[in-house]
């Protein structure tokens, strides 16, 4: 009886999971992208795979996305180490792969293999190199509700928002795990600068009520009422019209997405074909409805609504990518004994 | 003596098993804390054990365990006291579901918790209307009591559980005659039922510690970014701080040795004290029990009382957090203000649902299943040889052999993910991306369990039986199927139960193994928070609350029959 049972549910669990799927590791016709959950979860990535495998027949494209871009990077260094990865390409976030150029993952490009390059303003090329392809870009902002606070009790600059009237009204992301929280590090950073950003942030932490390890979930308590203030998106009224953005120092911190070849890869043109239909009008413009970013090709058409939901602030900022490989460790890591230890 | 040969052949193939799946890969993984340039170097190991930060991030680790510990025991005992004393409708249920914390992922809790003790939860709201306040008066959230009431929600049942099994064990006879000598209520308790269950108690306590030692989203989402623990500290120095010379991950992983020592200095020690406290008990008689409400006039008397109060908190805690998820994924803001809707539910079920590329929530349900019970079918012959090695057999140097196996437990899960990554990214072992990589993952997390529900009992077995059976003319294979097997029944069924839901709730071995097509019931709801679709994470924590509470009757159901003949 119980060697039955046994039997039973070892042939269930084994005959089940072994039937669905074996190791597939990359092949010439199969091109393997690494990329952040939020692109394949609500992102244009079902678009993308589609279109493309019907222009090149025989290609299946594959998307790996099991967790922010910080952790698809650790995940591909980590194969690197190992016995090598079937990645072919890496979309992210560029200030969570700032070093990639050190780790020598990536491979450079030229600008006439991306023919819609062309179309991509000078600003958002923050590599010379080209060993990331910027496909779409936003800006990080406060976002308040609307239906919580008025216009005039507003903070204005980053100096109102350490009053005591803000007391635990703003929710902010992890810098050591998000994204957004790392950008609104690097933001305090570019206004106050390396001596005295610390001492601001000192100053903030009695008006965080708290620090959420990712914008999903920051941003869902902010939506069922914790807190009137998130850091975000300057394009989120689109999406909700009571959620509107609140620019400081009427600056916005931008954040950009690019795309990059990983070296090695047994696919380097269809992988470079990848990227120029990834800046393709056609893919670039389902971004303001999946992503809610801006697409980076300026051919692209925006949608009307987004003329006057989605605001770019009138001073948009970035720390140098080349300054942040160098000190964003250094950074993180005071940051971390700030908000941790209090000192 | 002679039998000798035929045990080491029994523990060869296991101990095969453990070699390539666990210690090798967790060794590979945590020399990297020990070497520099290609050389032996102590110096992340130097550099973690005498930073200020890091010995405070330890410090408080052990500290927040601690607490946590304490807060499960107080919440887990008398859930344990009712279930052995007292009757009440659906109590089998009950006894299932209240496994049903353990498998939720992280993320859920942590919802769950803002939504009922947030600032602007269910109960502070409640509190501000009733007393005209204008500030929310619990800040339970984003706070050192948060994560100990999270870890409490998650742990409580595991003090529940074993506890329940100590006590259901014993004779009552013994305390019946304590009391027929005049002893007090509490004298009895003091002096004959505690040292009796004190073993259940304190391995339970052991589990309890060593998972909110090891515990990080908790930490991250119900306390925030201004609480650190190692774990957290590892996940964020290996996966989302690498540097080209690998300075983070080397400080990781040496974290990583630093946390893995001190558990399985807690599990040696829980191991010890266990063994000193082990009696034989033969229950001749089962515990007769009364009817939890037995009446109004139940309120008159003063600790029934205080039964009410606790059973009130306890719904408080356990069910609150659940319901309120429940609600949430009924609810629906729009402009016009909140509304009921099934709309999560269809989002969820609608087959060409333009995300999710590869993955359909219904696989994901399929998968969950059919990986734990694939793990737990590699888990259950694994436990069951070590059991029965480590309970048969003296020899010296058993109680470290035991420590030793429940490494996989006292391991922190971001380094398992990466060492089996790492692992089975080489030849011969080319297996990510595959089911049979989460499953193997999975059997090696979950066995020490089986092992943990079956040594006590083994150990307190009257080896008398087995002589007999075996003087009789029994062979060892038939008295271990007709003697002993039965006799553990109860105990295998629970760790079998346990280790199946911890398979269902693992998320960071099954995130770094998986490819399309492989995610979890966990993996989905996390998939689904990172859309702009806000009740459906919520919608799909509670199929899989209803899929995994299903599966845990069943199987108790199913296993009692199979194994009670």
């Amino acid at each position: 009886m119980l060697r039955r049972a046994a039997l039973v549910a070892l042939f269930i669990g084994l005959g089940l999971a072994w039937g669905s799927s074996f190791a597939q590791i990359s092949e010439g016709s199969k091109l393997v992208v690494y990329t952040y959950e939020s692109f394949v979860a609500w992102g244009p990535a079902k678009f993308i795979k589609t279109e493309f495998e019907k222009q090149h027949p025989g290609i299946e494209v594959e998307f790996v996305a099991t967790g922010p871009s910080r952790a698809m990077f650790a995940r591909l260094v980590n194969e690197r180490i190992s016995g090598g990865t079937p990645a072919d390409l890496f979309l992210g976030e560029v200030n969570d792969v700032p070093r990639a150029k050190k780790f020598g993952l990536f491979t450079p490009l030229k600008p006439e293999e991306i023919p819609n390059l062309r179309s991509v303003p000078k600003d958002l090329l923050l590599d010379p190199d080209l060993t990331i392809v910027p496909y779409e870009h936003g800006f990080i902002t406060l976002v308040y509700d609307s239906t919580k606070l008025k216009p005039e009790e507003l903070p204005k600059t980053f100096e109102d928002l350490t009053k005591s009237q803000y007391q635990k009204k703003l929710i902010v992301q992890n810098a050591l795990t998000s994204s957004v929280g790392q950008s609104f590090l690097f933001w305090t950073i570019y206004n106050y600068g390396e001596g005295r950003y610390l001492d601001y942030w000192r100053r903030l932490l009695p008006s965080i009520l708290t620090i959420q390890p990712g914008w999903s979930a920051a941003y869902k308590l902010f939506t069922k009422g914790e807190a009137p203030m998130i850091v975000s998106f300057s394009t989120d009224e689109c999406f909700d019209a009571r959620y509107k953005p609140l620019l400081l120092n009427s600056q916005g911190y931008r954040t950009i997405f690019g795309a990059s070849v990983i070296k090695g890869t047994d696919n380097p043109k269809l992988a470079r074909e990848f990227i120029n239909f990834l800046l393709s009008p056609e893919v670039q413009e389902k971004l303001p409805d999946t992503e809610v970013m801006f697409p980076a090709n300026s051919q692209a058409k925006i949608p009307d609504q987004w003329r006057t939901c989605a605001v770019i602030p009138p001073n948009p900022v970035i720390i140098p990518l080349e300054y942040v490989a160098e000190n964003a460790d250094r950074w993180l890591d005071e940051w971390a004994r700030l908000v941790v230890t209090g000192r | 003596m002679r039998r000798w040969g035929g045990e080491q052949l029994l523990l060869a193939l296991p101990m095969l098993f453990l070699v390539v799946f666990f210690y090798g890969p967790i060794a590979n993984l945590l020399r990297e804390g020990l070497t520099k340039d290609g050389a032996f170097s102590l110096e992340f190991l130097w550099t973690v054990l005498t930073d200020d930060y890091f010995r405070y991030v330890i410090l408080f680790t052990l500290w927040q365990a601690l607490l946590s510990t304490l807060a499960s025991i107080a919440l887990g005992l008398p859930l344990a006291f009712i279930l052995t004393h007292y009757d009440f409708p659906l109590k089998r249920v009950v006894r299932a579901l209240t496994i049903v914390p353990f498998v939720l992922p992280a993320i859920t809790v942590a919802l769950g918790f803002a939504l009922l003790f947030g600032r602007n939860g269910y109960l502070n709201q409640f509190l501000m209307n009733l007393f005209g306040l204008s500030e929310p008066p619990l800040p339970i959230m984003y706070s050192l009591t948060g994560i100990v009431l999270a870890h409490a929600f998650y742990n409580a049942p595991i003090i529940t559980r074993t506890v329940h099994a100590a006590w259901e064990r014993l004779d009552p006879r013994y305390e019946e005659s304590a009391r027929a000598l005049g002893a007090s209520r509490f004298f009895v308790f003091k002096d004959i039922t505690l040292p009796m269950i004190l073993p259940g108690l304190l391995s339970g306590a052991a589990l309890v510690f060593i998972f909110c030692f090891l515990s990080f989203p908790i930490v991250l989402s119900v306390g925030g970014g201004r609480f650190s623990t190692i774990e957290v500290e590892i996940y964020t120095r290996v996966v989302t701080r690498l540097d080209p010379q690998l300075v983070n991950y080397k400080i990781g992983a040496a974290l990583a040795l630093v946390g893995l020592v001190l558990s399985l200095a807690v599990t040696y020690l829980y191991l010890r004290l266990q063994g000193g406290l082990a009696r034989q008990t033969e229950q001749l008689r089962p515990r007769s029990t009364a009817p939890l409400f037995a009446g109004v006039r139940d309120l008159l008397y003063p600790t029934k009382l205080l039964l009410w109060l606790y059973v009130l908190c306890s719904v408080i805690l356990f069910v609150g957090p659940v319901l309120a998820i429940v609600v949430d994924s009924l609810r629906e803001e729009t402009a016009e203000g909140a509304r009921w809707t099934l709309r999560w539910y269809s989002y969820i079920f609608t087959p060409n649902y333009e995300a999710l590329v590869g993955d359909s929530p219904l696989r994901a349900i399929i998968n969950s299943l059919s990986f734990g019970l694939g793990a737990t079918a590699i888990a259950v012959p694994l436990g069951l040889i070590f059991a029965y090695v480590i309970a048969r057999l003296r020899w010296a140097g058993r109680r470290l052999f035991d420590t030793l196996l429940m490494a996989p437990l006292a391991t922190s899960s971001i380094v398992l993910a990466f060492a089996l990554l790492r692992a089975f990214n080489a030849p011969p072992l080319r297996l990510v991306g595959s089911s049979t990589a989460v499953i193997i993952a999975h059997a090696v997390i979950i066995f020490p369990f089986i092992v943990r529900a079956l040594v006590p009992i083994l150990e307190s077995l009257d080896v008398r039986l087995t002589e007999m059976a075996r003087s009789l003319g029994a062979g060892r294979f038939r008295a271990l199927r007709e003697i002993e097997l039965p006799l553990v029944a109860t105990g295998l069924i629970a760790g079998a139960v346990f280790a199946f839901a911890l398979s269902l709730g693992e998320m960071s071995a099954t995130l770094m193994l998986a490819r399309p097509g492989l995610s979890t019931m966990p993996v989905a709801v996390y998939r689904f928070l990172s859309q702009h679709s806000l009740g459906a994470p919520s919608a799909m924590s509670v199929v899989m609350i209803a899929v995994s509470a299903i599966a845990f009757i069943l199987l108790e159901r199913w296993g009692e029959r199979a194994l009670r003949f």
